[in-house]
């Protein structure tokens, strides 16, 4: 196991490589010129090549790459050309509501969604089932931005239970921190929970067919035990899979939720320097996510060990 | 009280069963804090590097300057106590007022005034005028500044106090020696705020803490002259990208103060009793139809003034602000309404009807023959993309090919710059906006010269309308100043350095508790009281 664990975390490096590689090329021929949004509208043409010259933006690519590698496998990912400040404060300022908004996005759709495609799949065809899949329809078809505001509309401004925007660190209480989250964790999450949902059902049906369910019943197991304990079990596999797709889900979808939240996350720190061509943070925030990503696929493959003792690397 | 109060009491007390701790406040318990959503993120913090509206509207709190401009575009003393100049216009002297100090605790000195001043000279169209015909920039003593000019310059109070970017704010001389194409990274002013770096998070809060040893000037207050007496203990500059969040977190009583809500919110944030909305700037904006002077086919005057004589403000001004007519009006001219310059000599074909078939006549006569007119348009900033969607009809309602290509502020920002023939590269025409503020006289006004090469993008070349900007720097008197601004403006016009496509207002919005909004050109933080 250990030497598994080892070896796909070595397994990441040519696939940061790659990453970054891609990143830096992709940004070096797109269009856009950190220099002229800096100078501003009334710069002359000469003010914007003397700042794009101070930025160094006028150096060959190999230059350039090669100065940044180096920095990054010194653990420096550089400054950002807009504030200054260096991309490792910028991105560890932004870390925590991000993190937040994932886990209790990820706590909500996990306790929600399973439960609801467990009941899905034992009264598969009924009522309750239709109308959970109908529910999952919506999920999907309805835009992350569009719940947003709904909800913003209805549980702020017009309830006035809940802060329509922003973000408040953990430190300065649980309450005012959960308070910030509720409602873009439940609009961030409502397609994450039709995902799961949907997943839990299908990989449910199947299960609840296979001949050790019939003999649990015949042995007169209660319809729970045989759910939650047998079943959901064995099912479990695929939804972890799920699980661990959506993370990737989760981070595109936060772009949006913090933008409608106003919560300073990554998503909106990914989005300004993109509209900025401010491109140190943007190959820093992107290699962090590559990483991150890499980190749950390492996970999930390490949580199929506990739930399917046949599964060894 | 607000139901989510009551709530927030009652879990609290749970909270606090449940953490054992009180949670940490954010600031000083009592501490009269302003929320604010400005126009844009403050993405850096050195006015003269980087000379974004945003920028200045900040570096206002931080950095004072020598001289402020009033209401009425008069530049008034600020940090300066006094001036002379020689009886041959050739030598200024400014004495600075006592007891000035910088956040650090340093006192202001001469030397500071000089540094940050010849940085600001390498940046500024009036500074480098000034660099230009500079004999001799000195501090002479700890309070006093010697300017020796090779030339007179009338409107050296002006260059010091003008509100168009880069201002010239004062750093201590350590930052001010900063090469102006490189940024600082200190943030030192003598200004009414301290700025708090470690709760700067760029693209989401940066803020700004009462400097105690501020000393206002006793004039009452009146736009960036006066007394600059700030009453909040703390500004806090939210930035919310999304105008519908801005608007619920105004009505919810979240933030105080909206520097720039759009247009189609205004009606509900009228109907809400505890917002008030009102006109921002009463100097507005002038859209622009710029055109590149240098490639077919708009090189050709006949074809600059086909596109004049179809152009309709109205359209273009109804797509930008909708419906409320209050926002917008026609301006035949380039000179800001309302200011002593405006002038509508030579505005008439702007005026009446719009005429397509003289458009397409001119078009003919011009030799043009449907090679496509490359538009950028930016479709991330709203005024732009409705300009360009009204001008994409337009030219194709007068015969012109037009290729389109839609894409963001930052790539127009780029693409512009390029005086490659617009098949290679390069561009036919792009709109943008300039600030009434900024139009109002030649100063700053960098979209009317017509220096050729030299000039800014679409490089329009006159020398005539060059020589008498030239002539208005060295006016002495406003009747002068106001025939050479007719002059100008009429060339400017039979030129067809760019088309203006109206003049429009934008609204501000703020809290009922909050009192003494007023507006400008910038937002102003020493008129306001909470409640």
């Amino acid at each position: 196991m250990l030497g598994f664990i080892v070896r796909r975390v070595l397994a990441t490096i040519p696939v940061m490589a790659i990453v970054a590689l891609f990143v830096f090329s992709l940004l070096y021929i797109a269009p856009g010129d950190p220099a002229v949004v800096i100078a501003g509208d009334q710069a002359s043409l000469e003010d914007i090549e003397r700042i794009r010259t101070g930025l160094g933006l006028d150096r060959p690519f190999v230059v350039r790459f090669g100065e940044w590698v180096l920095q990054v496998l010194r653990g420096d990912l550089g400054k950002s050309m807009f504030t200054g400040l260096p991309v490792t404060e910028l991105i560890g300022q932004r870390v925590e509501p991000t993190l937040s908004l994932m886990v209790v996005t990820l706590i909500l759709a996990v306790t929600v969604a399973v439960p609801i495609g467990v009941i899905a799949a034992w009264r598969a065809g009924g009522w309750l089932d239709r109308g959970f899949m109908a529910l999952a329809v919506a999920g999907f078809s309805v835009p992350v931005f569009v719940v947003g505001y709904l909800l913003a509309y209805v549980f702020a401004l017009q309830l006035d239970w809940l802060p329509v925007q922003g973000y408040t660190p953990i430190a300065r209480g649980l309450w005012p921190w959960l308070e910030n989250l509720i409602l873009p964790s439940i609009a961030l999450g409502f397609v994450y929970i039709a995902l799961i949902a949907r997943i839990t059902r299908a990989t449910m049906l199947e299960v609840l067919s296979q001949d050790y369910i019939r003999t649990a019943r015949a042995k007169g197991m209660s319809e729970r035990a045989i759910l939650f304990l047998h079943a959901l079990k064995n099912a479990a596999v695929p939804i972890v899979t799920v699980i661990g797709i959506g993370v990737a889900l989760l981070i595109g979808g936060a772009v949006v939720t913090e933008s409608v939240f106003a919560i300073p996350g990554l998503g909106r720190l990914t989005i300004d320097a993109i509209v900025r061509r401010d491109y140190p943070v943007i190959q820093g925030i992107v290699l962090m996510f590559s990483f991150v990503y890499v980190l749950v696929n390492l996970l999930v493959d390490l949580i199929y060990t506990t739930l399917d003792p046949r599964i060894r690397y | 009280m607000h139901r989510r109060t009551v709530i927030k009491g009652l879990s609290a007390a749970g909270v606090l069963a449940a953490t054992g701790k009180l949670a940490a406040p954010a600031v000083a318990q009592g501490a009269k804090v302003l929320k604010f959503v400005p126009q844009a993120n403050l993405a850096n913090f050195d006015p003269i590097w980087g000379t974004q509206y945003v920028v200045r509207n900040a570096s206002q709190l931080v950095w004072d300057t020598l001289y402020g401009m009033d209401s009425k575009l008069q530049a008034k003393r600020q940090m300066a106590e006094s001036e002379e100049v020689s009886a041959d216009g050739l030598t200024w002297t400014f004495k600075l007022r006592d007891g000035l100090k910088f956040h650090d605790g340093e006192p202001v000195r001469a030397k500071d005034c000089v540094a940050s001043i010849a940085r600001w000279s390498n940046r500024d169209a009036m500074g480098l005028m000034l660099k230009a015909i500079q004999q001799e920039l000195v501090a002479v003593d700890d309070r006093t500044i010697k300017w020796v000019l090779s030339k007179p310059y009338p409107k050296m109070l002006l260059a010091l106090g003008k509100v168009g970017t880069p201002c010239c704010f004062i750093m201590p001389e350590r930052i001010a020696k900063t090469d102006p194409f490189k940024q600082i990274e200190e943030y030192v002013g003598s200004g009414p705020m301290k700025f708090v770096r470690a709760d700067w998070k760029p693209g989401a809060l940066a803020a700004f803490e009462k400097f105690a040893d501020y000393k206002p000037r006793g004039e009452q207050a009146d736009w960036w002259a006066g007394g600059k007496a700030v009453s909040f203990d703390r500004i806090e500059w939210v930035i919310m990208p999304d105008p519908a969040t801005a608007s619920a977190a105004l009505q919810n009583g979240e933030i105080d103060w909206w520097e720039t809500p759009l247009t189609d919110l205004v009606p509900v944030l009228k109907r809400n009793r505890n917002i008030k909305v009102d006109i921002a700037d009463p100097l507005g904006n002038i859209g622009s139809f710029r055109l590149n002077h240098m490639h077919p086919p708009f090189n050709n005057p006949k074809a600059r003034k086909a596109v004049q004589a179809a152009l309709s403000q109205e359209d273009y001004m109804r797509a930008v602000v909708g419906s409320d007519d209050k926002l917008w009006k026609t301006i035949p001219g380039f000179i800001t309404p309302g200011t002593p310059l405006y002038t509508e000599e030579g505005g008439d074909p702007l005026k009446g009807k719009r005429d397509y078939d003289l458009a397409k006549k001119l078009l003919q006569e011009a030799g043009y023959s449907g090679q496509p007119v490359t538009c950028l348009v930016a479709q991330d900033q709203g005024p732009l993309k409705a300009m360009g969607e009204i001008t994409a009809d337009l030219l194709k309602k007068i015969g012109m090919t037009v290729d389109f290509v839609a894409t963001d502020w930052g790539t127009v920002g780029q693409r512009r710059a390029s005086k490659n023939p617009p098949g290679q590269g390069g561009w036919g025409m792009f709109h943008t906006w300039h600030a009434g503020a900024d139009c109002a006289s030649p100063v700053g006004y960098i979209a009317l010269r017509t220096n050729g090469d030299k000039a800014w993008f679409g490089w329009p070349d006159n020398a005539e309308i060059e020589k008498d900007i030239s002539a208005w720097y060295d006016a002495k008197t406003l009747d002068e100043e106001k025939a050479i601004i007719s002059r100008v403006n009429k060339m400017s016009m039979e030129h067809v350095t760019y088309i203006p496509t109206g003049f429009y207002f934008g609204y501000q919005a703020w809290r009922s508790n909050l009192d003494g909004v007023s507006n400008g050109p910038l937002p102003w933080f020493w008129g306001p009281k909470k409640a």
